[in-house]
């Protein structure tokens, strides 16, 4: 159903002109208790119009019925904050990942999406199935998919943006991955973004307008996760305008849920709903405004209630402790699952770490227990034992794997005493690295050092390093970082995501044949979840038990959301009894929605 | 004069030279790159191509050629952060508005800090000079960013009086935009640490003239306080006060990230430190050859405004022997 223009529109209606007084009648017109008779007559009419108008309000652009608790469609409107420090090019994916503009991904839709259990959903693509092959898949569009200049989306879409992305010229930021994700990478992918071979020989075609197909370099059953990423740009628009078309209202084209409205870059960014949408996630929200600031003023905006809602990463220390002592900011306070693991790590090649006995007196020497309580604060972390946190896919759900790292210093004082070292006689003094932290999350790893140091009586100093001085020399072969702690977080929810960078040719310089086996088995087994969950399992057990990495902290994600803010998306309870805005939930902008005041 | 104008702005450039030479080799020599990625390392043939599009695959001395050669033209390359524009439009309309704010911290900070150390200098150790020496202090040692977030908390969030910030987007315009409520926060805050230090400087240098022996004859003669003060004390603690204070204008007008950022002022000062993280090597040349040709000016201006307070001071003039 249509809605009045100005119904979503926050700008006041114009001003209506004066007008003259109607001259008086002189006639005598007949009333019943004061009205004229003949308006009685419309009276039915005007009452269903009436009706009609009202509850045409309560309806979206698309049409979409509001929640009965809904404020009037005007008044949906999002404010979200911006970061006006960020280093930002672009709104889509396809185009920068590492340069994103608030409000990233508004304008189109991943093929894959993720439900609260992290199982891949429909997204753009309807459904999806492997040839016989293991390596040729099919995704099948949904009927309908339109841009917001009326034109359908296509496969030729999808195509066209994978072939821009794999373009040695655009030179994508994110062309590392479908090279990490090794047999899961898109065939042909290493030799076209090297320029060996053009991008038509991309593993990736479209049968018809509806249907992708899409060959890996070989078997690799986790791929639908990793469609998550496929984000599709319009072929024409690219063609046309070239990649940073979506940055300006004239030229931007959505196939999302919302479309650009206006944008001023360091001010504000405004997305209004796309009345053309018709993906997984219509809007509820008319409006989502970007209200650019620094991260320092967040909170203090969210008191003043100039914004809606933050994320966990945008929260200091102190406004936790004001959150934690507001029984309403808590309450709004959703965390929907743990999103990354903390850890200290090594360089096992060379002298003190390349003795198992070193990593492992370090392993029981950090007090998880008493960072999380004391320096995170329960709301923001719970132990690690493991790289898999609790909820993830082959997670240690049963605390098998817990003793392998847990803090006991006095075996963490057998095992240096083993290594040669009693009591950190002689044990050379150590710099551990970080990757420029923030102040929160460096207390954590300083907390995790001084554990180990008074422990094992061994002198550790902590640098927190520029970012890219730390990348260098952590990807550097040999590796330059001794001691470092870093975290990882979350791209896909399969167990491969967070094990494989502790394969050989991974982000870390430990090293494990049979790990390496046990993970290229498990990625390649179809058809047998139990299996391939025990394949990682084992594979988890030998990393903890030869301390690739030594574990500290699960992190939990969460937003603050103002309270009138609604869906269940959010609000529901999801596994575990967690809430909030999971990992890969971008099906939450079309759920979410602006409550009456209470 | 002219000759001795001539003769710095030669001297200037040779300046902007070196600076670019020491700036191109520092930048390239810190390890890191622009096209570095957080969670993994690029592909060897991703980051050619990277490096090939942006000219990097060549030898730092033919990149630095390259640059040069374009940036005497003017064309000062694209921003690796911003790359659907280029430095030159980057930095003209963001340098607009930091010069907008920093034109205004200049009035204000000058304003109330001459007028702040003439009071506590003619009123010294008096209660007026304690008052101007404690908010001194406070100016000094407080950081801006401290203040920013003092202001926006007890003006815009508990008393609601101002808006929080925005620059001429989120408050009340008076006068065809020429003041607007959203201005006053940022530009008090930013203007306390330097207004101080000119209260400071003002305070010292007018202490040591009030007490030289021609202001006790000039006295004596029976001139009026406020003349004694105008003609005879201004005047010559002027000298030690421009060379002091000058050097506040070029820091002042190239911005502050801390400022802009807490304000949500869509300036320039914030590319300064964004820059150097980023590795945004065009960006990090064009942000330092401004700022040294602004102290250039600067430096320059001041040598001019010593002929104008002092007449017995001659721009060029040699030696006699």
């Amino acid at each position: 159903m249509v809605v009045r223009s100005h119904a979503y529109c926050a700008n006041p209606p114009l001003r209506r002109p004066l007008q003259k007084a109607p001259r008086q009648r002189k006639n005598k017109i007949k009333t019943i208790y004061g009205l004229p008779t003949r308006s009685l007559l419309f009276t039915p009419l005007v009452l269903a119009l009436w009706l009609h108008t009202s509850n045409a309000q309560e309806k979206t652009v698309t049409g979409l019925a509001l929640p009965p608790d809904a404020a009037p469609y005007a008044e949906q409107v999002l404010r979200i904050p911006c970061n006006n420090s960020a280093n930002a090019v672009t709104f889509d994916f396809s185009v920068s990942v590492y340069q994103p503009y608030c409000g990233s991904n508004f304008f189109n839709d991943p093929l894959v999406t993720f439900d609260k259990a992290l199982n891949p959903q429909p997204g753009a693509a309807e459904s999806w199935s492997v040839a016989d092959d293991g390596v040729t898949w099919t995704f099948i569009l949904h009927q309908g998919l339109m841009w917001s200049d009326g034109t359908p989306v296509t496969a030729h879409d999808y195509v066209a943006t994978f072939r821009f992305s794999a373009d040695p010229d655009h030179a994508w930021d994110f062309a590392w991955y479908y090279t990490f994700v090794d047999k899961g990478g898109i065939k042909n992918w290493d030799e076209v973004i090297a320029g060996e071979l053009p991008v038509e020989a991309l593993g990736v075609r479209a049968i018809d307008d509806r249907t992708l197909e899409i060959i890996t370099k070989g078997i690799f059953p986790p791929l639908p996760k990793i469609m998550k990423y496929a984000y599709a740009l319009q072929k024409k628009a690219l063609a046309e305008h070239g990649p940073y078309y979506n940055n300006e209202p004239a030229t931007a084209v959505s196939s999302g849920p919302f479309m650009l409205e206006s944008f001023d870059h360091g001010f504000k960014v405004v997305f209004k709903a796309n009345p053309h949408y018709k993906g997984y996630r219509p809007p509820r929200l008319a409006r989502i405004e970007g209200i650019y600031m620094s991260p320092a003023t967040y909170f203090i905006a969210y008191l003043n209630n100039e914004i809606d809602t933050i994320n966990f990463n945008d929260l200091s220390p102190a406004d936790f402790a004001t959150i934690e002592r507001d029984p309403e900011l808590l309450a709004n306070y959703l965390r929907p699952g743990l999103i990354g693991t903390d850890y200290v790590f090594f360089d096992p090649h060379n002298p003190p770490f390349d003795n198992l006995d070193v990593r492992k007196a370090f392993a029981h020497a950090i007090n998880r227990e008493a960072i999380v309580k004391s320096i995170y604060g329960e709301i923001k972390a719970v132990p690690a034992h493991t790289m898999l946190m609790p909820g993830f896919p082959a997670a240690d759900i049963t605390g098998d794997l817990t003793d392998y790292q847990r803090f006991d210093c006095g075996l963490a004082k057998e095992h240096l005493a083993k290594a040669g070292y009693p009591n950190g006689a002689d044990f050379p003094p150590q710099v551990m690295w970080l990757r420029n932290e923030n102040p929160g999350i460096a207390a954590v790893y300083q907390a995790a050092a001084a554990s180990i140091s008074q422990c094992l009586g061994i002198s550790i100093q902590v640098s927190n390093k520029d970012n890219k001085v730390f990348m260098d020399a952590l990807h550097e072969r040999p590796t330059k970082i001794a001691l470092g702690s870093v975290a990882y977080a979350i791209d896909f929810a399969d167990p491969i995501n967070l094990l494989g960078i502790w394969v050989s040719s991974g982000r870390h310089s430990w090293r494990h044949q049979r790990f390496d086996e046990i993970l290229d088995e498990a990625s390649n087994l179809i058809g047998e979840p139990a299996r391939r969950d025990s394949l990682f399992h084992a594979a988890e057990r030998i990393l903890v038990d030869d301390v690739g990495g030594a574990f500290i902290a699960h992190r939990w994600a969460g937003d603050l959301w103002r309270p009138k803010v609604r869906g269940a998306s959010i609000r529901d309870p999801g596994p575990n009894d967690t809430y909030g805005s999971h990992s890969g939930n971008d099906w939450q902008w079309g759920d979410i929605y602006i409550g009456k005041a209470q | 004069m002219l000759i001795y104008l001539a003769q710095r702005l030669l001297a200037l450039a040779f300046v902007l030279l070196a600076v670019s030479m020491i700036v191109f080799t520092l930048m390239h020599s810190v390890p890191g790159g622009p096209f570095d990625t957080q969670q993994a390392k690029l592909p060897k043939a991703a980051r050619e191509n990277i490096e090939r599009k942006y000219g990097l695959d060549k030898p730092v001395w033919q990149q630095y050629l390259n640059y040069m050669s374009h940036a005497v033209r003017f064309d000062f390359g694209i921003p690796y952060q911003q790359p659907q524009t280029t430095v030159a439009a980057l930095i003209g309309k963001t340098w607009l508005v930091t010069l907008q704010v920093g034109i205004m911290t200049i009035i204000v900070a000058f304003g109330l800090g001459i007028t702040a150390g003439m009071f506590a200098a003619y009123h010294q150790n008096s209660w007026v000079d304690n008052i101007v020496t404690f908010f001194s202090m406070l100016g000094v040692t407080v950081p801006n960013f401290v203040i920013a977030m003092w202001f926006i908390l007890f003006f815009g969030v508990t008393r609601q009086w101002l808006p929080t910030g925005g620059w001429g987007k989120s408050g009340d315009c008076l006068c065809y935009d020429l003041l607007c409520s959203d201005w006053i926060l940022p530009v008090l805050a930013y203007a306390l640490a330097p207004m101080a230090i000119i209260a400071r400087y003002t305070r010292a240098s007018i202490v040591d003239v009030i007490r030289e022996d021609y202001v006790r004859t000039a006295r004596a003669k029976g001139l009026g306080e406020s003349k004694v003060m105008r003609r005879h004390v201004l005047r010559n603690a002027q000298i030690p006060m421009v060379t002091a204070l000058g050097t506040e204008i070029p820091n002042l007008i190239t911005g502050s990230i801390f400022i802009e950022t807490i304000f949500r002022i869509n300036g320039l000062g914030k590319f300064f430190v964004t820059s150097t993280l980023n590795r945004d090597y065009p960006m990090i040349m064009a942000t330092f050859l401004l700022v040294a040709l602004l102290w250039g000016i600067t430096f320059m201006l001041t040598d001019i405004a010593y002929t104008l307070i002092d007449p017995r001071v001659k721009l060029g003039a040699k030696k006699e022997a």
